[in-house]
């Protein structure tokens, strides 16, 4: 992993790796899906207990569902036909078990073909409901879900998006990307699965309760009797499968990761001949994972049988009670067989409930916080009233300027406590076209100073200007429009090598791309490349090397036809070849602009027309080339050394 | 279907207990009916053991299906675990060539999603089809006894359950992934616009990369809504159909019980039959959809596990013998069959033609390094310095000309023990999941701290491990501690040094070292070089100027070789290197690596 100056300006420890982070949260998540260890019942009246806070308003989750709800309101019309559907369909589902019993009371027995002819047509005609109401309401609810949900991830999107750099460095990417990809799927699984299976479980549910109870109430409490004998089996299986099945996960993923981490490292494992090794670890974790999996299996084999086993005990008790009422006449041979048929879609709402309070857990932490993320402001907007510079000049100057990567350094400074400044007290003025060469070890502050210029951060203290513009009240994109900036690694986006040069500039006629690439010396690689300028460069440009790529960022950079050019060790991490191409077209590339260069070559810098030597955020000295050695300081001594050690 | 093999017994008992627990699902509708016939009868009498015999019939069921369940995810789990077993050591035995051509995560996959769907499909699925299919037998076999014409009526719409079910199984499966393909290339458009939001924001592009993220979502949106049809339209359809067949027996049953023709009973078992088919109907579809998908996985899979590995040592080959680590090459060239990083774009006749084939990594090379001694190889990147050193430990064998370690062909020679007088240190410096000192002891597991300790020493790792929050116990790499650049190359130099091997490749090894503690390691490196031959790839001069002797590569051709003196003086490209590429990094990095480290601590 690549350390940028501002983690190790700001002070991070080891604690607060974001990789570390990351595992943490992850691992939080994990603990909050799957550590209750309740049963299903239980489950079923947390669900429901948790939805009536909810109602009530007690948490403040009340206001975030409601704000969910309203993601919906664009297409209330489909809502309301979901609705129906749902209430429509539930209620032909529940029909044939009766109407079967019907069947047989009103036609059959008492011979009445008429009846028996309406009893079957009234069969078909619920089961006919039935199926088009589940395919409107499967429809309609996947498209609202899914669209209301689209809505919101572009909303996330366009939120980060709006969120100054200094965010960034402070959040883990892992955790940003997530926001916008599994906690929105996990609000679509609330959103689509959950509500629906909320209400049609709960329907039938209460449904086949009623129905039992007004077609034979004595008979219906016979039913009820095995239900404490489900319970106690969902009770046993919950609480010895969770600890089980945690176990697969754990062990799969275990299997996953190491197989991943050898195939990464597989050079090292051919080079010093260790294949046995890995073999015997891998035979270790395949073991222990497939004894996880049998304890599940075992669990398994208890459970589901014995749930089917509760079915035909509650058939048999319904058919000998039934029986016997039916034997003393004071019951129908049709009321018992639609018992029957009851009992079997009976345990479906229980199952179904039960897993919806993971989903609701789930959904609702995925809720949480994508609403932190909306509810953080972006936090370096516009100023009210912010003005577009029109086409700059290119002078920078900065007046007192004070910097520090943590936002309180103020506050802190006045309750006397040290602060950890990144910049301090620096006062320059570069005036519009000269080449301005920043020099300093690594955290001396030299890429901080480009990111004041390009207005990522504002200084705690002091102002930058440019052409006389407090950047403080210049619209950011249109100051940023007149910027290019080269950084250390050549990022590129998916897409060609033409619509990455064109990145900044995409309406560019195609003889300015050539010119721009010709100016930097690529002209030569790209046609080498399979498809030339429409090659595709990968997922941040990996099809390319490093060189490559740096000089599609340099193209990229001077396409845009910047005012201002900030080349961030823009070659040091390129091969030599690359190195001296580019160094024919930075000539070209910094006539007639003001340029900021961070570099490590001493040729670069000799050519600057001022070079700064910055020690812990300070200004150490500056001047030209000449001057500095004249005057003996630390630029003197890094020379000395450096030339000491090219000697060598 | 070879890999069932040595679970034939479990499967067949299996199959039995499946078959039996089957019986017992079909007879008990039958004694629902005979109950219902009772109950009409009003034979208070019988109702009582057709009862009992309802209970006896589910809890036989019940201890059939927990055996079978027991034993069929025994023997799954077995099969998972042979295939696994099989894969890893498959890929352990593959030679470096073949990892190029080959993406990680495809890889990854094989190992995971395919594994499974076979594991799923051996294990439940034939279990499940024939259970499935005896359960429909069965039942079609009692109802036509009870009952022909009524059964044929009933069981109509059954080919076409089964059909449908196995349809959408088919549909919705490819259907599925592709969601989860283009939920990927979401997460990769989220993440590099995450990772490159400097870029965004210092090009103003923001609003272009919003219409980008919304190409990809909805890209998501449409493909979500195909399967959301998908499932809407075969659902009810599968659902549908058995409600259809139990309407006819309600309509024509109903009539033959009222003109005496069948007895309630055998009405009320009739429809019990229909209602418990409905499962085992859309079962059989569904399992039938994930044979499918198990064909295709195990085809995926034997693609890998047929391909024989191609560098392996020759039968009864003798082990290298003892010798000084002198290095030959003869007219070797190399020529790399995959390159991964080569752009999809067959068809498109504009380009170069010479680029499509592989140019050759090396050319005719013609070397000898005496035992001992310490060579460097300098050349622009792509100059083919890695390959040559990959050749010495047999990583790839060369497509002309040998190489001879000791005087001895290594193609001849038993791999691990050429291998094991070879150590290497590459540029990216990988490291393990594990301790500190297990990476340092990879090459020899059983090593003593001390000598750990030693082998940290003398390469400066020594005094940043301690600092380490558990010191050498300390677990680093990807799921551990991350640790610099600097701080890796320096466990990986250990890790080479306790080794002990004849041969020293250091590729590009400090590279992440600043200049001081470069000099540091140096010292050590030169004790160590002592008494082996060692190769060193470096841009550095002062890694150069340990060696005895410098090798000037181009284009996978030596240019030159001789001594650093010698080399400036006569060979222009060389120098040109060596001022442009050698010196540089000193001049401003130089204290970039005590800053880290105290950035870290």
């Amino acid at each position: 992993m690549r350390r940028s100056e501002e983690p190790s300006a700001n002070g991070r420890s080891n604690g607060d790796d974001p990789e570390i982070i990351r595992a943490e949260e992850e691992l939080e998540e994990e603990e909050a899906a799957y550590s209750p260890e309740r049963n299903r019942l239980q489950e079923v009246f947390l669900l429901f207990a948790a939805l009536w806070r909810l109602l009530r308003g007690e948490d403040d989750r009340g206001r975030k569902v409601r704000w969910m709800f309203g993601l919906l309101r664009p297409y209330r019309g489909r809502v309301a036909v979901t609705a129906v559907a749902l209430v429509i369909g539930t209620a032909a589902g529940l029909a044939p078990p009766y109407l079967a019993g019907k069947a047989i009371d009103s036609g059959i027995q008492t011979k009445d073909v008429a009846a028996l002819n309406l009893v079957v047509a009234a069969f078909v005609g619920a089961a006919i409901v039935y199926a088009v109401a589940t395919l409107v309401q499967t429809y309609t609810v996947g498209w609202v879900g899914t669209r209301a949900l689209q809505d919101l991830r572009e909303r996330v999107f366009a939120h980060i998006q709006a969120m100054s750099i200094g965010f960034f460095t402070r959040r883990s990417p892992g955790v940003l990307i997530s926001r916008m990809t599994n906690d929105i799927e996990a609000l679509n699984q609330l959103v689509s699965d959950g509500v629906v299976t909320l209400f049609s479980a709960t329907m039938t549910l209460i449904g086949v309760v009623v129905i039992l109870l007004i077609l034979n109430p004595t008979l219906a409490l016979v039913t009820f009797v095995t239900f404490p004998l489900l319970a106690i089996a969902s009770v046993i299986f919950r609480i010895v499968s969770t600890g089980a099945y945690r176990a697969t996960r754990e062990r799969i993923a275990a299997i996953t990761a190491y197989l991943q981490e050898t195939l990464s490292g597989v050079r090292v494992v051919r080079s010093f001949g260790q294949e046995r090794r890995h073999n015997d670890r891998m035979t270790e974790l395949n073991d222990a994972n497939r004894e996880a999996n049998l304890r599940t299996v075992y669990l398994n084999a208890a459970y589901f049988p014995a749930v089917e086993l509760l079915s035909a005990v509650g058939t048999a008790v319904i058919l000998l009670y039934g029986g016997y009422e039916v034997v003393n006449g004071s019951l129908e041979v049709g009321i018992v067989v639609a018992f029957v048929g009851y009992l079997a879609t009976f345990f479906d709402p229980i199952q179904q409930l039960s897993q919806l309070y993971t989903t609701y857990q789930q959904g609702m932490a995925a809720l949480d916080k994508i609403f932190d993320l909306l509810d953080t402001e972006p936090d370096m907007t516009d100023a009210p009233g912010a003005v577009d510079p029109g086409p700059l000049r290119g002078e920078i100057s900065m007046e007192g300027i004070c910097f520090s990567y943590a936002d309180d350094a103020l506050e802190r400074q006045e309750e006397g406590e040290a602060v950890d400044w990144a910049l301090r007290d620096v006062d320059l003025h570069v005036p519009a076209g000269q080449t301005l060469a920043l020099v300093g070890a690594t955290g001396a502050g030299k890429s901080t100073f480009a990111k004041l210029v390009s207005r990522f951060y504002d200084p705690q203290r002091g102002r930058v200007e440019i052409d006389g513009h407090n950047l403080r009240g210049v619209q950011q994109r249109a100051l940023r429009r007149q910027l290019g900036i080269v950084p250390q690694e050549g990022f590129l986006f998916s897409g060609t090598v033409r619509e990455n040069i064109a990145f900044g500039r995409p309406e560019a006629t195609p003889e300015e791309i050539e010119s721009a690439v010709a100016a930097v010396g690529a002209t030569d690689f790209i046609s080498m490349l399979p498809d030339g300028f429409e090659t595709e460069v990968g997922e941040r440009g990996i099809q390319l090397s490093a060189g490559q790529r740096q000089l599609v960022a340099f193209a990229r950079a001077l396409l845009a036809e910047p005012r201002i050019l900030i080349l961030d060790e823009a070659t040091s991490n390129v091969d030599v070849r690359t190195e001296k191409v580019i160094e024919r077209g930075l000539e070209r590339l910094l006539a007639g602009r003001t340029a900021i260069v961070i570099a490590h070559r001493l040729s670069t810098i000799r050519r600057a027309g001022k070079i700064v030597v910055l020690e812990d955020g300070e200004i150490a000295e500056s001047g030209t080339h000449d001057e500095l050695i004249e005057a003996g300081g630390a630029y003197a001594r890094l020379y000395g050394a450096w030339a000491e050690s090219a000697a060598a | 279907m070879g890999f069932l093999r040595p679970h034939r017994r479990a499967l067949w008992g299996s199959l039995v207990f499946a078959w039996a627990a089957m019986g017992m699902t079909v007879l008990i509708p039958w004694l629902v009916g005979r109950t219902v016939d009772a109950i009409e009868r009003q034979d208070e009498g019988a109702l009582l053991p057709l009862a009992g015999a309802i209970i006896a019939a589910a809890t036989l069921r019940v201890g059939l299906t927990v055996v079978r369940r027991v034993v069929a995810g025994k023997v799954s789990l077995a099969v998972e675990f042979d295939l696994r077993e099989r894969f890893y050591r498959h890929l352990q035995a593959q030679e470096l060539g073949f990892f190029d051509g080959q993406q990680t995560g495809q890889l990854m996959s094989r190992a995971t999603v395919d594994l499974q769907s076979i594991r799923f499909f051996l294990g439940y699925g034939l279990i499940f089809i024939t259970q499935n299919l005896l359960t429909v037998t069965l039942a079609t076999a009692v109802m036509l006894a009870m009952q022909p014409e009524l059964a044929l009526l009933a069981l109509a719409p059954a080919p076409i359950v089964v059909f449908a079910a196995a349809r959408y199984n088919r549909a919705s499966r490819p259907a599925l992934q592709e969601v989860q393909q283009r939920i990927a290339e979401l997460t990769a458009e989220a993440e590099e616009n995450v990772s490159g939001i400097r870029i965004v924001k210092a090009f103003a592009r923001e609003e272009h990369q919003l219409h980008r993220f919304q190409r990809a979502v909805a890209r998501v949106f449409d493909q979500s809504i195909y399967t959301t049809r998908l499932s809407a339209i075969f659902q009810p359809l599968i659902g549908f159909l058995p409600q259809l067949g139990t309407a006819l027996v309600l309509l024509v049953g109903g009539r033959q019980v009222i003109d005496g023709n069948l007895s309630l009973g055998d009405f009320t078992a009739f429809y019990t039959y229909l209602v418990i088919l409905a499962g085992p109907l859309r079962m059989l579809g569904v399992a039938l959809g994930m044979g499918q998908r198990a064909i295709a996985s195990g085809n995926r899979l034997f693609e890998i596990l047929d391909r024989e590995p191609r560098i392996t040592s020759p039968p009864r080959a003798a082990p290298l013998p003892p010798g000084p680590g002198q290095v030959e090459m003869r007219g070797v060239s190399l020529r790399y069959e995959t390159s991964p990083a080569t752009v999809d774009g067959a068809g498109d006749g504009s380009v170069m033609p010479e680029i499509r084939e592989n140019a050759p990594a090396l050319e005719d090379i013609d070397l000898d390094v005496a035992g001992g001694s310490t060579v460097a190889l300098v050349g622009p990147s792509g100059s083919g310095k890695t390959s040559l050193v990959a050749l010495v430990a047999r990583l790839y064998d060369p497509s002309e000309g040998e190489v001879l370690v000791d005087g001895i062909d290594v193609q001849g020679v038993e791999l691990g023990s050429l291998r094991s007088e070879i150590a290497f240190v590459a540029d990216d410096s990988f490291l393990f999941s594990a301790s500190v000192a297990e990476n340092i002891a990879y090459a020899r597991p059983g090593a003593t701290r001390d000598e750990v300790v030693r082998a940290a020493r003398r390469t400066q790792a020594d005094g940043f491990i301690g600092d380490l929050p558990g010191g050498y116990d300390t677990v680093v790499g990807e799921r551990g501690l991350t640790l610099s650049g600097g701080q890796r190359q320096r466990v990986a130099i250990a890790r080479a040094l306790l080794a002990d091997p004849r041969i020293l490749i250091l590729d590009d090894a400090t590279s992440s070292v600043d200049a001081t503690t470069e000099r540091a390691i140096r010292d050590g490196l030169e004790e160590v070089m002592t008494g082996r031959t060692t190769f060193v790839i470096a841009h550095r001069l002062s890694t150069v100027s340990l060696a005895d002797e410098v090798i000037v590569l181009d284009g996978g051709r030596i240019v030159d070789r001789g001594t650093h003196e010698e080399l400036l003086g006569r060979c222009g490209f060389y120098a040109e290197i060596a001022e442009h590429g050698l010196a540089d990094s000193v001049f401003l990095q130089r204290d970039l690596e005590q800053r880290e480290e105290m950035a870290r601590l």
